[in-house]
Formats: C-alpha cells, structure tokens, sequence
C-alpha cells in the first residue's frame, strides 16, 4: 500500500512524525483532521449518522492503536479508509435492516434553502434535487459497487488508490465504478421520469 | 434507453476517460468514438452530470462538542437513558410526594423514597459513565485526542 515519499505532502508527514513521538497538539490535530474524514465515508457507506458517528469512533481506536507502527512517508488517507472500509463492511454484514437517510434528512435542508449559488435559485433547485437523487441511488447500490463509487466520486481518488484501499486489480475498479454507475443512471433516468409524470398528473 | 452502445464500444473506456485514467492513445479513441456515437455521447454526458453532482454534495459533520458528548457504547447509552427515566419522574413524584407530606406533616415515606429512587438512578447514570471511562482507558492515545 506504500506511494512514494514525494507523494506524500509534507505537511501531513510532519504531523504524523509529531503525533507518533507523542505530541499532545499534534496528537489533537491529526485526530481531529482523521475522525471528520472518516465520518463522511462512513456515512457514505452506511447512510445513517448513528452508524457513521459508531465507525468513526471505532476507526479513530484503531488507527491510534496502530499508529506507532505506521510509516509517515506513507499517506494517510488509504490506511485510514481501508480501516473504515472494513469496519463499515462488518457493520454492513450484521445488519439485517440497512436504514439510509435521504440528503434531506442528513442536511436538514432543502434546495429553496440553500444559498444561491452559479446561474440562479432554480439551477441551484435543479442541483439539489439531481444531488439528492444520486445519493439515494448511491445508497442502494450493493456495498461492493458503492464503495468503489463513493470513493472515486466523492472523495476524488485515483483508480490506483482505490485499488490499493480495496485491494482489487485496477481493471475491477474501472469495472465496478461503470456498472455502478450505470446503476445510478438508471435509478436517476427512473426518478425524473417518475417526477415529470407526477408533474403532469398535479397539472391535469 | 439501449443498454449497450450499437457499435459494440467498450463502454468502461467512458468512464475511465470521464475520470482522466486513460492513456493518450485510448483518450483519442475514446474522443472519436463520442464523435460518431449518440448514444454514447448521451451516456458520457449522464454520467459526467451525476459525477458533478455528486461531488458537489457537501455533508454536515459533528462538532468537537457533540463528539465529547457522545455516548461511547450501546449499553451506557441503555444505562444512561433509563437512568434518565427513572430519574425525571423520581424527582417529580418526590416533589409531589414532600409537598403532600409537607402539608400532612408526616416525613417516614419521603426517607424512603428518595434513598432508594435516588440511589437506582445514580447508579444507572454512574455506570453510564463508568462504561464510557472504561472503553477509553483501552488506549491511552485515543483518550488524550477525545478529551
């Protein structure tokens, strides 16, 4: 799972060497810095606050339990997701009920509320409602298409990356990001028929 | 909508060219193909909206000060709200109770009450606590960045 040092921002090497020696700041820092991080995948994964506040947690005892043995010149992030990613994989697996959230319940807003931002309040409109139908898609996707997605798409990773978190060969991912992404095309191309229809059904 | 492109193009090849993973050589293919090809093109355009939209989807996180208040385990979670709930109407049954007595002018069943209510509930709430104390003495490290 090694990238090269240079890969590595410095910045973060740094805090690390800190952390590791002991330092309380540094200690604070990273931990803070590392908890948000693997919040947002765990929610992304499992789709509800509790479970994703739960893996952080858990996430943040195992990565300081193992940091002594950590490399710096290694980066962060895939070692912190491959934690997360496995523990919200167990977590999946003995649910016998998943309950997502829609964007709305997690945001606790809705498009008219959000501030205007680009071309105006209806594209803004038309945004939030195509955000919120991809993370419903997203949500039901089966676990080993979402991780992939989640990973590419909202946390901006390379193919190489997210192989190395997932340990698959690069042409799986390429595959498994297609497929599930096909998979929301649908979901989206089903919403907005569904939407339009209901449209047309108030307007009559 | 088709399933698969009519020309019979890899489709995955989109998706890697939409993620800039491509070589040079596979990026031309891949543009002279959108070229010649509506549903792909279609397909292409599909996929780089919901991959804008979704990473533009911003989530809100949990303050420092919600973390610190977080219950560390199912159980004290169990703990801490029953003790809440026994400690809430304890309280205000006691009120009712000394009021009552008060005005009667009697105090043996107000003893009682509130040594063996007060204590159920502060012990519920104390191992709610404990529990807490407990995991977080597991690692020394995690300890000093939650407090």
């Amino acid at each position: 799972m090694s990238l090269p040092a240079a890969d590595v921002p410095s910045d973060e090497m740094r805090l690390i060497v800190r952390a590791k020696s002991g330092d309380a700041a540094a200690l604070e820092e990273l931990g803070a810095f590392c908890r948000k991080l693997a919040y947002v995948l765990a929610l992304q994964l499992t789709g509800n606050r509790e479970d994703a506040a739960d893996l952080a947690q858990d996430t943040m005892l195992r990565f300081f339990r193992s940091l002594r043995r950590f490399d710096p010149r290694r980066p962060v992030r895939p070692w912190l997701y491959r934690i997360v990613r496995n523990l919200a994989r167990d977590r999946l697996r003995r649910a016998r009920v998943r309950r997502a959230s829609s964007l709305e319940e997690l945001t606790e807003a809705r498009g008219n509320d959000l501030p205007a931002a680009g071309p105006g309040p209806e594209a803004t409109a038309s945004r939030w409602q195509l955000q919120s139908v991809v993370w419903r898609a997203v949500q039901e996707l089966p676990v080993h298409y979402r991780e992939v997605l989640v990973l590419r798409d909202y946390h901006g990773l390379a193919y190489a990356e997210i192989a190395r978190i997932l340990r698959l060969p690069r042409g799986t991912v390429m595959s498994r990001l297609h497929r599930g992404r096909l998979m929301v095309r649908q979901a989206v191309h089903a919403s907005m028929q569904t939407g339009l229809a209901g449209e047309e059904a108030a307007d009559a | 909508m088709r399933d698969r492109c009519p020309m019979g193009f890899d489709e995955r090849l989109i998706t890697a060219f939409l993620d800039g993973e491509l070589t040079q050589a596979d990026e031309q293919k891949v543009r002279l193909h959108l070229e010649r090809c509506p549903h792909c093109r279609a397909l292409y355009e599909d996929l780089r909206r919901i991959r804008n939209a979704a990473m533009t989807t911003g989530l809100p996180v949990p303050s420092d000060e919600e973390w610190d208040e977080r219950p560390r385990t199912g159980a004290s979670l169990t703990f801490r709200l029953l003790g809440w709930w026994l400690a809430i109407p304890w309280v205000i049954f006691v009120l009712g109770y000394a009021l009552w007595e008060a005005w009667r002018g009697s105090q043996g069943a107000i003893v009682r009450i509130m040594t063996f209510g007060g204590i159920a509930a502060g012990a519920l709430l104390l191992l709610s606590a404990l529990l807490d104390r407990l995991r977080d003495l597991k690692t020394d490290r995690y300890r000093r960045i939650m407090k």
